[in-house]
Formats: C-alpha cells, structure tokens, sequence
C-alpha cells in the first residue's frame, strides 16, 4: 500500500494514532523486474556456481519467520564457500541483480525475503573450521546455527559466550544484527565475541578483518545489517561449559521490576537476567548464575533488595486484586492457564537436572517456539539508554493494551563496550546510550486472527515510541525501514548510505533492508 | 484397503518455518540444503509447488522421525511424508506377502513375540541371545513386508494387515526390531503390549548390569521418536545409572546413526553414512559400541576399529 500520500496529509488510514508526517514504507518492497536475469543466470553458471530456479527451491525461502512479507527470488543459491559467494557477488554487480541473504530467516520484518533477483542460503556453509581449546576461540563458517555450533562444542566441554535464546538463529544472522542473550547485560551481544571475520564485500573481494587488520570493513560488517559484505567466517571467543542456576522473581509492576532489573545489571550482581511478562500482570525477572560463588554472593547481598517475590508470594498477593477485580477474572484465568502451561516446559526434568539448567537455550527455545511462535508472528521492539527504557516499556505496553488481550513482553540489557562504538552507529544500539543499552520486544499472542491493518498499526505505534524517544530498533529494517531515518537522524543515514554506494555501486547486496 | 497412517495430525500447512527440524535432521546434515527437510518441504507446498517437484526430497527422508519430537506445532511430519509418498510411484518395488490359510495360524496365547525384522535376522549371533535373553518367540510372520510398504508410503490391505495382526492378538507382549512397524503397531493396537527391542533388552538385569562407562549406547532412533516424551526419562535414568553416553544431542533427541533413505537400506543404492556416523562419534571418548538396531552395526565398524556389539550380546551366557 502507498501510504506516502496520505501521510502528507497528516493522516494514515493504516495507523490513525500514529505519529504523522512519516513516510509509511511498512510495506513488502516493488518485486525486482528481473532484467537481465537470463544473461546473468548464464554467466554465474559459466562462473561454476549452482543456481537453482525451481518453484522447489524458490518457493522454500518465500517468506521468513514473521510471515507477513511474502517475495520469490527469481533463483537461489546454497552457500558452500567464500569463493562462490564471491564469483556470484562479482557477476551480479555485473548484471545488477539484487542478492538477499538469508541465515535462520527469523526475521520479522521481511529483511531475509527476496523480492526477486537471487536468495543465498547462507546455512549451506555451516561447518566448523577450528575449535581451539587453549585460546578459547572456535573459527567456523556463519551459516552455522547457534544450536549447532553448541553441539558441536559441548563435545569438548566448552560453549559459546552469549548468543540468541533461539535455536535456529544463524551466527551470520546475529553477527550482522547483533544477537541478545540473558547474559547481554554482562557480557555484550553476540556480535561483540567476534574477534576476525573472513567476508566478502559487494564486489566480490574476500577479506579478513579484525580490530587491527582492514579494521575499517571490520567495524562495517559487524552490526552492518548486510549492506556492506557477506561474512563467510567468523572467529568467536568461547569458554568452559558450566550449567546455570536459575531462579525466578515475580513482580505486579513492569517499573519496579524494570528498575530492579537495572539495579542487577549495573552491580553486576549476576551472570544472566531478563524480564519476561505475561501482559503486565505477572513480571518475571529472571536471574541466573554459573557457579555457586556467584549466587551464593547474589543470595547475601541482592537478593533482599529484590521487591519481587517469589511464586507462592506472589499468588498469595494477586489472589485479593483479581478477587474485588471481577472484570479481570478472564485474564487472570488466562494467566492460571499460561502458568501451567509454561512452567512445568521451564522445569522438564531431562532439562534441569539437579536445580540445574543443562542448556537455558534448548529450554528458553523449545518453549518460546511452542507457546509463541506461529505462522505469523508480530514483534516490534524498542532499544534504548538505560534512563529512557521505563519509559519505553510503559508506553509500549500500553500500545499492547490497546490491541490485543494478551501478550508477552521481553526485556534484556545489552552491556556496551567503548571500543565497539564504531560497530554500533547505525544500529540497534541507541545513540545516547552509555554503559547499557536496553531493549524490550513487544509480542502479541495470536489467540485469533487478526488483519494485517491491525497488525501494521500495532508496529507503526511501537516504532512511533521509538521516534519520540529518541530511541532505536532491534527489528531494524526490511518493512519498518521507514523510521530508520527519522529516528537516527538524516546525517547518520546519508553518511553510511555513502559508504554503501562506494562498497557496492550497483546496490545490490540486500539493498531492501536499510537504505 | 488400508491407508498405513490415516489420522495425521497437522500438516503442512502448520509449518511455521521454525528450522527445528533442521537441528536433528541426518539428511539435512549431509547435505546442507533446506529443500531435503520437513521445513523445506512444507515451505514449498505451501506456496504451491506441486508434490511431483518434490520426488527426490520425499524420498530421501530416512524417516528417523527425529524432526517429530521437536516440531512446535506438532506435526506428524513423519506421517506427513508418507502421506507425499503415497502420492508418487514407489521408489521401490513393492509386495505384500498372501494371507496365510487359516489352520497355520500360529498360537501366540500369552507368549512374548518377537518381530525380528530383517536386519537382527541377519546377526545370528544377537538374534539367538536375544531370544535367550528375553524367552521370547519368534514370530513366523514378522511383517517385514508391512514395514517396507509403510516405509513406501503404499495402501496395505486389509487381508494383510488382518493376517499379521490376528495371531498377534493374545501374545503377552509384542518386541518389535523395526522401529517403523514398532511406531505403527502401537498406533495400530493402542492397548496391546508393544515395546521396542531397545527397551526390552535394556530392562533386562542380565543386560543393563554390563553397560559401563566408555560404552556409547546407541538407541534405535525411530522407536524413540515415536515415543519420546514417554521414554526420555527412561534412557536419561537409563544413562545416569550405568555412566553409558548415549547417543542423544543437547535437545534430548536421537542422533540416528545413520542417514539412509529406503533405497540404501534395501541395499539398491549405495548408502552415504560417513558425516553421520563420524558426527555421532566426533569428540567422544568411548570404547565400545552398543547398539539397539543390528542394522546400525556395520556402519560403525566402516568408520572406526572400536568394538561394535549389539545390546542382547552384552548377556553373558
């Protein structure tokens, strides 16, 4: 839908109560017209590369894990080395075919779908070069989802640092948009344990770079989004295998547990934490430790400066406000319900052994995609500095109140390192912030069907926030790229859409996701 | 006529492009490609790419049915892929044994049955032990031909299925090799008797006390998958208590140990187990092989000189 007009005007059919005079562009890109395809398609064959154009192949990759933005590409390629991907790279500046790459494909926003021209499935390269034990570090191909690569470590007792809490999230995929764990808060995202990366640029050059070496296209790749080189392989720093301790605070209000959460995170008081809601009725702040010390350390000095309570505690406190509350009863059986579904997934004995959590991903995973996920799954987010998330997360959740009966928040800081601030310009990571940057996800329950309408507005409110505040987006892209602009500011955009233009003059290398 | 798996639930049209099954799929870590797994499957029927375009996908499925166990919206994706084969020629060619005459039905009155399946038949050695062991009989008809038509996604029928069934009525218990017709036999006959020769030798006293620490157990992957919410508990026990590792990934699923379609199982096609087996063993310090399937015995002994025997052989006379 052209919505440009309309917001001319002042007012948007799509999102009445959303901010005006912001060019609505939340809207599947024009399909590429597919000039010179047949030429091309020609040449990167005689290039030696497999290009396959089957309805089979195509049709796999037509939309991603949002399912709300649907593009075939016109041919897909399976990644299987830097070497490939570069002769493809090469031939399509040549021709000018637009290229999307794809990891897990779990976005939202339709930044790993093609509308047209070529989909590289970067999970064909998904192997590990080297884990090296000494230096706790592993080299490996980026197409590798995080689980595993997980796997593949477990076997020599070592584990990755922080990555997703999502089983079919691409290292590539987090590299290039950053990857938040409930260990963020401590150790940075996932992006910040890339210490080299082999890419290969938009024209077809395949590059190592690190902090000391081509550190320019090293600051550039990570966080990059994809508009400036296609990582092929990354070294990570890794470490020892520890199982976690978890326990879990239950809250009435997202400030206090927003505020407490905040608190954890700023004495560095434990090893993971992270809010999880239902609606704004039960907060969960979870916190989690990898060793005995550590918890032991949180027991005696944090703990009772915790306001929330603990599960008994806290029904024993709900049980009088839904009582006198009786238009809330649905609701709260509704939370009964959510509880007994959840928790006992939290607690699955092959999972938890001990009191201890063998692998919080497989947990954390397993029951987000079982009790989230959908055909169609709606998440808009806001990142923020620490002084502006409460608000962020209130209003937030208000626009949650307003649209739909149930929902869930998520809420995780990110721990930000001084000498990655090149890597965080133009990126999920807000401007203003220092120290930590906060992000909360706002995601609707699909209970029923709803229209796209309703669901577009939903987002446009969510991202409208972000604006006001002056904040950014983890979703950063694809069909919300519209408030990239506005929020960031028109000298951060042009000067990084300059940069594009150098590295790739045809624009060809997912040129549907920022610029 | 009988549809092998009538009541599927789910289908593709529930495929939420998760990737979850990508994890645990052996041919997807062979071949790194999406279009050879239940996620691309499902992806591209659900943008209309007609089943005939998807032949080689649907038949290179080992039906392991680890993807299962892990599907969020608890598809029977196994049953989903037999569901596209019956729409395809059979990759094989297919036969169901006559129903046998009346007067030769064999007496099963509360006996333990064993269906042996062709590949324990072809390890005397573990076969006779296993019999020895259990004090079991051997069934005369071991529908072997009903798993591979299951296997082929074609129509049995209801002669045959009567025929193989019907002596198997008042057996105590049914012991079932082939974890497809163990899958299958249980959906059949829901309250009858029916477990996995895993899990019949592995409670056994006799064979459970010789698993020890360096061994790598090796469970039967389709059995498990079939039933995996019932069993997990019982082979994490299983495992804690004889210090055994088994062959189960970080998510508690089985990594089957190896990654052959119906053609390289029957011995048609060349079978391509290398990546599979060798991941199985990669990093693990193990030395000796247990395994539940006889079928996976000589796939460990291509990659490796480690000792390799079945479960039932861990009984000392």
């Amino acid at each position: 839908m052209d919505t440009s007009s309309s917001s001319h005007t002042g007012y948007c059919p799509v999102g009445p109560d959303s901010l005006t005079q912001i060019k609505r562009q939340q809207t599947n890109p024009a399909r590429w017209n597919g000039t010179h395809w047949p030429d091309f398609a020609a040449a990167l064959r005689a290039a030696g590369v497999e290009l396959l154009e089957t309805l089979a192949a195509c049709g796999a990759f037509a939309t991603d894990a949002g399912g709300t933005a649907y593009g075939m590409p016109h041919g897909v390629v399976i990644a299987r080395d830097a070497q490939q991907i570069a002769a493809l790279l090469k031939t399509a500046q040549q021709f000018g075919v637009p290229v999307t790459v794809r990891g897990g494909g779990l976005t939202t926003e339709g930044e790993s779908v093609a509308f047209g021209g070529v989909l590289l499935d970067m999970t064909g390269m998904s192997h590990v070069v080297k884990v090296d034990a000494k230096t706790l570090t592993v080299r490996t191909q980026t197409g590798i989802f995080w689980h595993s690569l997980a796997e593949e470590l477990r076997r020599d007792g070592l584990d990755y640092l922080s990555a997703p809490l999502n089983l079919t999230s691409t290292v590539g995929g987090s590299l290039n948009v950053g990857g938040i764990d409930v260990n963020s808060p401590r150790l940075g995202c996932s992006a910040d344990q890339a210490v080299a990366l082999q890419v290969v640029t938009p024209t077809g050059e395949i590059i190592e770079c690190s902090e000391t070496e081509n550190a320019a296209q090293f600051q550039r790749a990570i966080l990059g989004y994809g508009q400036f080189c296609v990582i092929t392989e990354v070294t990570l720093k890794i470490r020892r295998y520890t199982p976690v301790r978890m326990q879990y605070f239950y809250y009435a209000s997202l400030r206090t547990a927003v505020e407490d959460l905040q608190m954890l995170d700023h004495d560095d008081a434990s090893d993971y934490s992270g809010i999880l809601t239902m609606m704004d009725t039960a907060v969960n702040l979870l916190v989690a430790f990898d060793s005995d010390e550590r918890e032991a350390a949180f027991n005696s000095r944090w703990k009772s400066r915790l306001r929330g309570h603990g599960e008994l505690g806290f029904a024993l406190r709900a049980l009088p406000y839904f009582l006198v509350r009786p238009w809330k009863w649905a609701e709260a059986v509704y939370l009964l319900r959510r509880k007994n579904l959840l928790f006992p997934e939290f607690r699955r004995p092959e999972y938890v052994r001990n009191g201890l959590m063998q692998d919080r991903t497989v947990v954390f995973s397993r029951a987000v995609w079982k009790y989230w996920g959908s055909r169609q799954m709606v998440i808009p987010d806001l990142a923020t500095s620490t002084e502006k998330f409460i608000a962020a997360v209130e209003r937030g959740n208000a626009v949650c109140r307003k649209y739909f009966p149930y929902y869930t928040l998520y809420c995780v800081g990110i721990k930000l390192r001084d000498d990655h601030k090149p890597h965080y310009e133009l990126s999920c990571i807000p401007p203003d912030a220092s120290g930590w940057a906060y992000g909360c996800e706002f995601e609707p329950m699909m209970d029923r069907v709803y229209s796209r309408d309703h669901l577009q507005s939903f987002k446009n409110e969510i991202y409208d926030i972000g604006v006001d505040l002056g904040a950014s987006y983890y979703r950063f892209g694809g069909m919300m790229k519209g408030y990239i602009r506005r929020a960031l500011g028109d000298e951060v955009v042009d000067r990084h859409l300059a940069m594009k233009r150098k590295a790739d003059p045809a624009m060809i290398l997912n040129r549907n996701v920022v610029f | 006529m009988v549809a092998p798996l009538p009541n599927v639930r789910g289908d593709f049209a529930a495929c939420s492009g998760c990737s979850l099954c990508l994890l645990v799929c052996p041919v997807w870590r062979r071949t790194r490609d999406l279009r050879y797994t239940p996620h691309g499957r499902a992806k591209a029927l659900q943008n209309g790419v007609p089943v005939g375009e998807l032949k080689d996908s649907i038949d290179s499925c080992t039906l392991c049915g680890a993807c299962e166990p892990v599907c969020p919206e608890n598809i029977d994706l196994v049953d989903m892929t037999l569901n596209l084969r019956a729409q395809l020629p059979p990759s094989i060619p297919l036969q169901q044994k006559a129903a046998p005459a009346i007067n030769t039905t064999p007496d099963y009155h509360g006996k333990r049955v064993l269906l042996v399946g062709r590949a324990l038949r072809e390890h005397d050695v573990a076969l006779q032990k296993t019999i020895k062991v259990l004090g079991c009989v051997i069934a005369d008809d071991d529908g072997f031909d009903i798993a591979l038509n299951i296997e082929a996604g074609a129509t049995l029928t209801e002669a045959r299925r009567a025929a193989f069934l019907d002596p198997l009525r008042h057996a105590k218990q049914i012991i079932v090799a082939d974890g497809l017709l163990c899958r299958t036999l249980q959906r059949w006959q829901p309250r009858a008797n029916i477990i996995s020769l895993g899990i019949a030798l592995s409670r056994h006293a006799s064979v459970r006390q010789h698993l020890k620490h360096g061994d790598l157990y090796v469970i039967e992957a389709r059995a498990y998958h079939a039933n995996v919410e019932g069993l997990v508990r019982y082979y994490d026990d299983l495992r804690f208590d004889t210090g055994c590792a088994m062959n189960l990934d970080l998510q508690r699923i089985a990594i089957p140990a190896t990654a052959r379609n119906l053609r390289q199982r029957l011995g048609i096609d060349t079978p391509d187990d290398d990546a599979q087996t060798r991941w199985l063993l990669q990093g693990r310090k193990v030395t000796r092989i247990v395994v539940e399937d006889a079928g996976d015995m000589a796939a460990f002994k291509a990659v490796g000189d480690l000792p390799v025997v079945h479960l039932a052989e861990l009984a000392h006379d």
